[in-house]
């Protein structure tokens, strides 16, 4: 449903300023209860959030892969959002409502790299949401497997 | 039999019903572990949603190759659509998917149709309208192999579903059937725990009640009773204890006896304690117990008993009883026996001399006619040869001459009389019907008279008289009695003295007694014949060839012990001295 070409937003980039970003490389959009409404944050802004490196299984996948990107406590925090939900919505419209308190309770990292290689497109790029999974039992269980949305391009906060 | 089966019947269902519980609790956790597991695994593959979300974009990748053909969207999105794809396909090849696909036999169409996957990304980047029915011939397979994947994943996951529903359901009804089991054995546990609850506080009532039975028996019994622990010392001391010693409970209990009262630190006690608690039972009778209160001891019957706890003695319980009047009866019984015993023996002494008494009166009868020939042969001879002189002279005799001869056979007849009555006196006192008649009497006139006659009776034989004066020659005899064995004593010396030979007759004394000897010379009598002379029927050795009877030794003796006198034979020198022993006269004396 999204197309590219509708996402006519200005991202201001909160902490290094307001700046135009590259049309191309958008790749997260966020809206609903946040200070500005709606932010759409390109690739440099994504990068330039404290880093976060989690170690886990995933069930889609064998083996333990190292994932990186930013806490979702942090970008929310820095979005200054109010809500209690937040609606993560993929490329093909997979959409999974989320409690915040997951974010408070685990590291829950919004991914993109894999093995220190940056996630893609036609893999599960350019976003995952990636629980700690392998170090927690409680979420070893199909409620948090759903919640893994890959492809990730919106974030709705309600 | 039967009381030894009960309770092991009684523990055996417990046991079992424990066991029972263990086993069904171990299996059913058992069960429940593998459920909880197999609920684990797998639970995350949802496949059915991964070859749906596929077709839907191999179809939506369809859909915009016709709307690009028809120039109603870009190259942008038709890059995306392919990118999703592609992504579809990359996730499908990745780790548990590709083995499901291999699981289902598919994975081999999704390598030719994956193949196809670079001729048409080059097509998408190089897209032109007449491209496009290519593109759409090349891209429906993957959506029909999606779409079939979806069919087959679904039934894959039913079947599986199914079975594993089927395997839950088998094991929780496993488990259903072990918690009915641990149910019921829960519920034997359960029943047999109050029946043995209820039992045990029957059996501690019945406890209590014989414990009260017991403590009132022993506070309530005459008898002293004492317990001692292994360690020796008081656990139990009663009412009756307390009043025999005069020491209450207070002051005894946690004591040893011996600390208690000095009569339990006699050895007897002591000794019998010890042994009462290395398991030895012993009784003591009228031990004495000194109390303090009185004077008289109390005499009391002790008895030890070990106390023992299975085959362990745990100490020693001491009865006592005052045992003062039983042994005072028994004192008395002793003192009574003895008593009569005395009595009997008296009584025996009597019988016995009233027997003896009868055999010499009837051997007196017995042998008087011997008697009579022996002791009045002398008497006769004397009268007859006065008379037979008398009648030799005839008419030659003057009248003194007359007179002196028939004299001397009076006084013969009178001795004779007098012998007659004395012996027949004897008879009567050997019979215990007359007693001596003893008086006092001088003796030099017994002797004189009796000498007198014998020389008449034997001139030929010289007799010489030696009269001590120093003293009254008085004795307490029967006169008659005593000229009867003087006369006796005399008329043996001259029988056995050879003729010629002096007889002498003295007459001495010392302060209680006078003795008459009459010696004549003659062999000694052999030792084991001194004796023997003096029994009734025996005579001497030496009496070979001589006239007599035997008697006349065993009557003076006789008669002489008859009035407290004697007849001995005294050793002699030169001859055979026969004394007669007379107790001097004493005024007073009866």
């Amino acid at each position: 449903m999204l197309k590219r070409a509708i996402g006519v937003i200005t991202c201001w980039l909160l902490f290094t300023g307001n700046a135009m970003a590259d049309e191309s490389d958008r790749i997260l959009e966020i809206t609903g209860l946040i200070t500005d409404g709606s932010v759409t944050l390109d690739r440099n802004a994504v990068h330039d959030f404290p880093l976060t490196t989690i170690e886990t299984s995933t069930v889609v996948t064998d083996g333990i892969h190292s994932f990186t990107g930013v806490l979702m406590r942090d970008l929310l925090e820095l979005l200054q959002s109010t809500g209690e939900t937040v609606t993560a919505i993929a490329l093909n419209e997979y959409a999974v409502d989320i409690p915040i308190t997951d974010f408070y309770d685990y590291d829950v990292v919004v991914a993109y790299k894999m093995d220190g290689e940056t996630l893609t497109r036609d893999d599960k790029g350019p976003l995952w949401i990636v629980y700690p999974r392998d170090d927690h039992q409680a979420l070893q269980d199909i409620r948090f497997d759903y919640r893994w949305v890959w492809q990730l391009y919106r974030l709705d906060i309600k | 039999m039967s009381r030894f089966v009960g309770p092991s019947i009684r523990l055996a269902l417990p046991l079992v019903a424990v066991l029972v519980f263990a086993i069904l609790l171990i299996f059913s956790l058992q069960r429940m572990f593998e459920v909880e597991r197999d609920m684990r695994v797998e639970a995350e593959q949802n496949m059915l949603w991964v070859f749906h979300q596929s077709e839907v974009t191999a179809l939506r990748l369809i859909e915009t190759v016709a709307l690009a053909e028809l120039g109603q969207t870009g190259p942008d999105e038709l890059a995306l659509r392919f990118d999703l794809l592609a992504s579809r396909v990359a996730l499908l090849n990745d780790g548990p998917q590709r083995r499901f696909l291999e699981h289902v036999g598919l994975d081999e169409d999704l390598d030719s149709l994956g193949a196809s996957l670079d001729r048409i990304a080059l097509n998408i980047e190089t897209f032109t309208p007449d491209q496009a029915t290519v593109l759409r011939q090349d891209l429906t397979p993957l959506a029909r192999f999606f779409g079939r994947a979806a069919n087959t994943s679904m039934i894959a996951e039913w079947d599986d579903l199914g079975g594993r529903l089927e395997t839950y359901r088998d094991q929780l009804g496993q488990i259903i059937l072990s918690l009915i089991g641990i149910m019921i054995a829960g519920g034997i546990l359960t029943v047999t725990l109050f029946a043995s609850l209820h039992q045990s506080r029957q059996k501690n009532r019945m406890l209590w009640r014989e414990r009260d039975f017991s403590g009132l028996l022993i506070s309530s019994s005459g008898e002293g009773i004492i317990a001692i622990d292994s360690a020796g010392e008081c656990t139990l001391w009663n009412g009756a204890i307390s009043s025999i010693v005069g020491i209450p409970a207070e002051k005894a209990l946690g004591r040893a006896p011996a600390d208690i009262a000095g009569f339990f630190d006699m050895s007897t006690i002591r000794q019998a304690l010890s042994e009462a608690l290395e398991g030895q039972t012993s009784s003591l009778s009228f031990q004495p117990f000194f109390s303090p209160d009185s004077e008289r001891p109390l005499y009391l019957d002790v008895s030890f008993f070990p106390m023992r706890n299975e085959a362990e003695i745990v100490g020693a319980i001491v009865f006592m009883h005052d045992a003062s009047d039983r042994y005072a009866a028994q004192q008395k019984d002793a003192q009574d026996r003895d008593r009569l015993e005395e009595l009997v023996a008296e009584r025996t002494q009597d019988l016995d001399s009233a027997l003896k008494r009868e055999r010499s009166a009837a051997d007196l009868y017995r042998n008087f006619a011997a008697m009579v020939s022996h002791q009045f042969r002398t008497p006769l001879a004397v009268a007859d040869s006065a008379l037979q002189r008398l009648i030799r002279r005839g008419p030659h005799a003057d009248i003194d001459e007359v007179a002196e001869r028939a004299g001397r056979a009076r006084n013969a007849i009178s001795g004779l009389t007098r012998l007659v009555d004395s012996t027949l006196d004897a008879a009567r006192l050997d019979a215990g019907q007359v007693g001596a008649r003893r008086t006092q009497y001088d003796l030099t006139e017994i002797i004189q008279a009796v000498c007198a006659r014998q020389r008449d009776a034997a001139p030929e034989r010289p007799i010489k008289i030696n009269l001590d004066t120093s003293a009254a020659p008085t004795a307490f005899c029967d006169p008659a009695h005593v000229e009867q064995v003087i006369e006796n004593l005399l008329s043996n010396a001259d029988k056995y003295a050879p003729a010629g030979t002096l007889v002498s007759v003295s007459l001495n004394g010392n302060a209680k007694n006078l003795f008459c000897d009459v010696h004549n010379i003659a062999a000694p009598i052999p030792a084991h014949d001194q004796e023997k002379i003096f029994e009734r029927n025996q005579r001497g050795a030496n009496s070979a060839g001589v006239a007599g009877t035997g008697i006349g030794l065993f009557m003076a003796r006789a008669l002489a012990r008859m009035q407290d006198g004697e007849v001995t034979l005294q050793p002699s020198k030169n001859g055979i001295t026969f004394r007669l022993t007379l107790p001097r006269y004493t005024p007073g004396a009866s």
